[in-house]
């Protein structure tokens, strides 16, 4: 009980913090969101709908911080994020989210999840047949894969199997635009051609590091009694190597999933950037290149709140994993 | 007064391990390579701005242009060149500075505890989960584009949670150790033992982190930068990323004004990762690369007494050992943990192998079990398991008789029990290895033999950690006699528990002994521990059995120096008051051990001839003893000579 309050304590405080950052930040730092908004609109919107603008996400100079600052945590918690200032100058800010979230996790959600899983097991194999030409080959490979830039790697493959092919693979948009988008084959297959590359980048460059840690991990627990244990009563290669290897190795790996968040949403954007993949990663590039401050304030708040929502997914599997996990619950 | 407690730093051999790993080197050449070129790009190009518009644009690569011109006009290789100073000066600086300050934060909340550690590992996680990157571009956007040092902020203020966290971990772990504690007993200052004893021992540490660091300082300020969101006219890889894109590079023909500055970033990314994954593996050998496990070594399969395979007589033994060699493979050449062993056991009969840590006992046991890994192997000798020798036997062979004919049982079941299934699916994988029951017929059999160690079966459902330490014992023990085995091997199953809980396991194995008819081999440490269970005992010294023979006349009259210190050393509860004298020194390195008896260094009735001559295994009435004063004819063979050996 203790423990969970400690978890659910340490969720709010970083929920906070987030959330505080991005107050401060445009409020402290130079150039004024005021002066950009009067720059971008001039004369095109009145001063009336700009000062309604401006306060939709909380911006009230002449008002006191203080207040300022509880109005804008109230507006973060209940989904008020305001209008956007940016190209798309009056969409609410939720709209524009919900347009691009989708993609973002059907791309960048499942590339990962796929990583994990595959460089997880990738890792159990090469850990288990320690010495063999897996284990030989594989570990200074993925060091170097693993350290590659997400953008570059993407450009590499655009090089490669869009521009030297002359375009069979698409490196641009998330679908092809000449199509109506619904339910029909062409579409969906357009989604996933167009998912192929940005995908193939994210996987390529965060494999390597599940299946190295995964392989350290096998390593260290291969030496441990109950494997031995295992081997002395008789057991499958099988079982011993997922049933008392794995599934003990696999347990550090959880809470390195939910950290590595973070990797991902950087990696997210960049590759979303290099293939104008109209995600959630895209659309922060966009709005901080318009100095779109209620835009950026939502998506940063939203990256937060997906790492924490990871964090707290891998503590549950850790929970229904690990029975010593339980006890201290 | 200094303490007499050894002071280990790992981080001696840090250069000579180093120098060691083909992954360091590689990451070491790939670094000076790039530091020459950024402190000396005259020497790589003779054009003086790299960003001037000097030159046609799109031109291919020629020996004027080595990597042709960008569409601007620039010449590529100059601008690599050039570019090489501010990437690595950010690698460098922001890695520095962000270890330092997870040092500072990571070893202070270590050390400092109580509230101040709360507050700061609170701290480390929260920005620990705080998306940096989106963190960082934002940052940079408002802080405006450009500025150098607004880019290393943000890298050190995002970088440094990750290794404070590690910091933490280890400095916590090093805070109780032998050698702080002796610092701290000789009263020296808080931070004095910080810098001089807790820094020196992070040193691998500390370096990976600033490896880490630096890699995630390059890879970051080479994504703002192609973002565009740094100073476009600077010189920088990530700057030419920039404009390569912005001028479609790849799409109209200079694709080497893209790929090469990638490149170069991750060339100099790969330098460091590979540094700091050697260090990983210096921290932790058992990480570091194999050589492929080559097939069996030869010796392993000795010649076999062939009349000891055949049809077996009543009378003769369920397990015989011949000749048993076991080496580990190390880096100086192999180490003999078992120097020739030969034991037998007969069925029913109690088996105790007594003798010190490190003399060897385990590692026979768990030959004998056909249980050793790399880089032990048998390498002689023959273990004849019911006539049949288990040490040329396939790990396909072998399974057919482990558990159902011959169990183990080991020192601590907290670790030998499988801390994520209950007992009861332990149980149960171990049945259905060896056929195919139902879960009903699992459940009874687990039931029964949870009774015969009177564990109340639903423990069943308990996991490892939920019983105490008595119970987890004894559950294992019930492990080991599911299929009722002929022999059940037992590697120190009490030493775990304390001397009250010792005795009663003890009882209660002798009594399942004589109830199911079982031959027990029992390895022990404490030899007062087997006197009144054990049939038969051997006592090992350094590899090597020095005395064998019925329990009783060991005891009584022990015929080697060794087993007679082995008795000195624990205090009898009944028996008359004798002075507790016990051995001095230790045993000798298996890597190279003493000429002559094994035993003489620290033999107290030692003579000149016991450090020439090898004692074999000598009959003395009803036991045998490896000792020369036992030895019936006193011109027994002299060894050679000592070979020169370096």
């Amino acid at each position: 009980m203790r423990h969970l309050l400690r978890r659910l304590g340490f969720f709010l405080l970083t929920l906070w913090a987030a959330l505080t950052l991005n107050f401060l930040i445009p409020r402290f730092m130079p150039g004024s969101p005021v002066t950009a908004l009067h720059d971008r609109t001039r004369g095109k919107v009145s001063a009336a709908a700009l000062e309604q603008m401006l306060t939709s996400f909380g911006f009230r100079p002449h008002q006191n911080i203080g207040s300022q600052y509880l109005q804008y945590l109230g507006n973060m918690v209940t989904g008020h994020w305001g209008l956007s200032i940016g190209q798309t100058l009056g969409e609410p800010v939720t709209t524009l989210i919900g347009q691009a979230l989708p993609w973002t996790l059907g791309l960048v959600g499942t590339a990962t999840v796929l990583a994990f899983l595959l460089g997880t097991l990738i890792g159990v194999l090469a850990g288990w047949r320690r010495g063999g030409r897996l284990d030989t080959v594989l570990p200074p490979v993925f060091v170097v894969t693993s350290a590659l830039p997400y953008f570059w790697v993407a450009l590499l493959l655009i090089l490669v199997f869009s521009v030297w092919t002359g375009g069979l693979l698409p490196s641009d948009f998330n679908y092809d635009n000449t199509i109506v988008p619904g339910f029909s084959p062409g579409f969906v297959g357009s989604v996933l051609q167009h998912a192929v590359l940005p995908g193939a980048t994210l996987l390529i460059t965060s494999i390597g590091g599940w299946i190295l840690t995964m392989r350290n991990n096998m390593i260290t627990v291969l030496a441990e009694d109950y494997v031995r244990m295992g081997r002395a009563k008789g057991l499958s290669n099988r079982r011993i190597m997922y049933d008392y290897a794995a599934r003990n190795a696999i347990l550090p790996n959880l809470s390195g999933f939910a950290m590595s968040l973070g990797f991902v949403i950087s990696g997210a954007i960049l590759v979303e950037y290099v293939f104008n993949y109209p995600g959630l990663g895209y659309l922060l590039y966009n709005a901080v290149q318009n100095v779109d401050y209620p835009l950026m304030q939502a998506l940063f708040m939203l990256f937060t709140v997906a790492v924490l929502a990871a964090v707290l997914v891998c503590d549950l599997a850790t929970l229904w994993l690990d029975p010593r996990a339980r006890a201290k619950g | 007064m200094a303490m007499n407690t050894p002071v280990r730093r790992p981080g001696g051999g840090l250069w000579r391990a180093l120098r060691g790993s083909r992954k360091a080197t590689a990451g070491a050449v790939i670094l000076l390579l790039f530091a020459v070129m950024a402190a000396f790009p005259g020497l790589f190009t003779s054009v003086r701005d790299a960003n001037a518009l000097d030159f046609a644009p799109r031109l291919g690569p020629s020996t004027r242009h080595l990597l042709g011109t960008t569409a601007l006009g620039q010449d590529i290789w100059s601008q690599l060149v050039y570019g090489t100073r501010q990437s690595l000066v950010i690698a460098l600086v922001a890695g520095f500075l962000a270890t330092v300050l997870s040092v500072l934060v990571g070893v202070s909340a270590a050390y400092l505890g109580g509230l101040l550690d709360d507050l700061l590992s609170m701290l480390i996680n929260v920005v620990l989960v705080i998306p940096a990157f989106p963190l960082i571009i934002i940052l940079a956007k408002y802080a405006g584009r450009g500025s150098l040092t607004v880019m290393l902020t943000v890298l050190v203020v995002t970088g440094w949670s990750y290794g404070a966290n590690q910091m933490r971990a280890q400095a916590l772990s090093l805070r109780n150790r032998d050698f702080l504690e002796a610092a701290r007993v000789r009263g020296e200052r808080r931070s004095y033992v910080i810098v001089a004893e807790v820094l020196p021992t992070m040193t691998s540490l500390i370096v990976a982190n600033f490896m880490g660091a630096a890699l995630y300082s390059v890879l970051s300020a080479a994504g703002l930068q192609f973002l565009g969101l740094g100073d476009p006219n600077s010189a920088s890889w990530g700057t030419m990323l920039y404009w390569a894109q912005n001028q479609q590079a790849l799409q109209t023909g200079s694709p080497l004004w893209s790929l090469a500055p990638g490149l170069c970033v991750a060339l100099l990314g790969a330098s460091f990762a590979l540094i700091n994954h050697a260090f990983d593996e210096i921290g932790n050998p058992a990480l570091r690369p194999v050589r492929r496990r080559g097939a069996a070594p030869a010796a392993a399969a000795p010649p076999v007494d062939s009349a000891a395979s055949d049809a077996q007589s009543e009378d003769s033994p369920l397990l015989r050992v011949s000749g048993l060699r076991v080496a580990y493979q190390g880096a100086r050449g192999p180490v003999e943990a078992v120097a020739g062993v030969d034991l037998t056991v007969r069925r029913g009969q109690f088996t105790a192998v007594v003798g010190e840590s490190g003399c060897g006992k385990s590692t026979l046991l768990f030959a004998i079990a056909g249980l050793l890994s790399a880089p032990a192997a048998v390498t002689a000798g023959s273990v004849l398991f019911r006539g049949d020798n288990l040490v040329t036997m396939t790990e396909k062979q072998l399974n057919a008789l482990r558990w159902r004919d011959y169990s183990v049982v080991m020192q601590s079941a907290m670790n030998a029990l499988n801390p994520v299934r209950t007992i009861g699916a332990q149980y149960r994988d171990a049945m259905r290895a060896h056929g195919t029951f139902t879960a009903e017929q699992v459940r009874a059999r687990s039931v029964e033999v949870l009774e015969l160690v009177g564990i109340d079966p639903v423990h069943l459902r308990s996991y490892p950690h939920q019983l105490s330490g008595g119970m987890r014992q004894r559950a294992m023990i019930a492990m080991a006699l599911l299929f009722t085995p002929d022999l059940v091997i037992m590697d120190e199953p009490t030493s775990a528990l304390d001397v009250v809980a010792q005795r009663s396991l003890m009882v209660q194995i002798k009594e399942l002994q004589q109830l199911l008819g079982f031959a027990v081999l029992f390895v022990t440490h404490d030899m007062s521990l087997v006197r009144h269970f054990s049939d038969q005992l051997l006592v090992m010294y350094a590899g090597q059995v020095v005395e064998a023979g019925p329990t009783r006349t060991v005891f009584d009259t022990p015929a080697h120096p060794y087993s007679r210190g082995l008795l000195e050393a624990f205090p009898s509860v009944r028996g008359p008051r004798v002075e507790l004298r016990g051995i001095t020194g230790s045993p000798p390195d298996l890597a190279r051990p003493p000429h002559g008896c094994r035993f003489a260094p620290r033999c107290p009735v030692v003579e000149e001839r016991c450090r020439e001559w090898e004692p074999e295994l000598y009959p003395v009435g009803e036991v045998r003893a490896r000792c020369l004063l036992q030895a019936p004819d006193r011109r027994t063979r002299p060894l050679p000579p000592v070979e020169a050996t370096s």
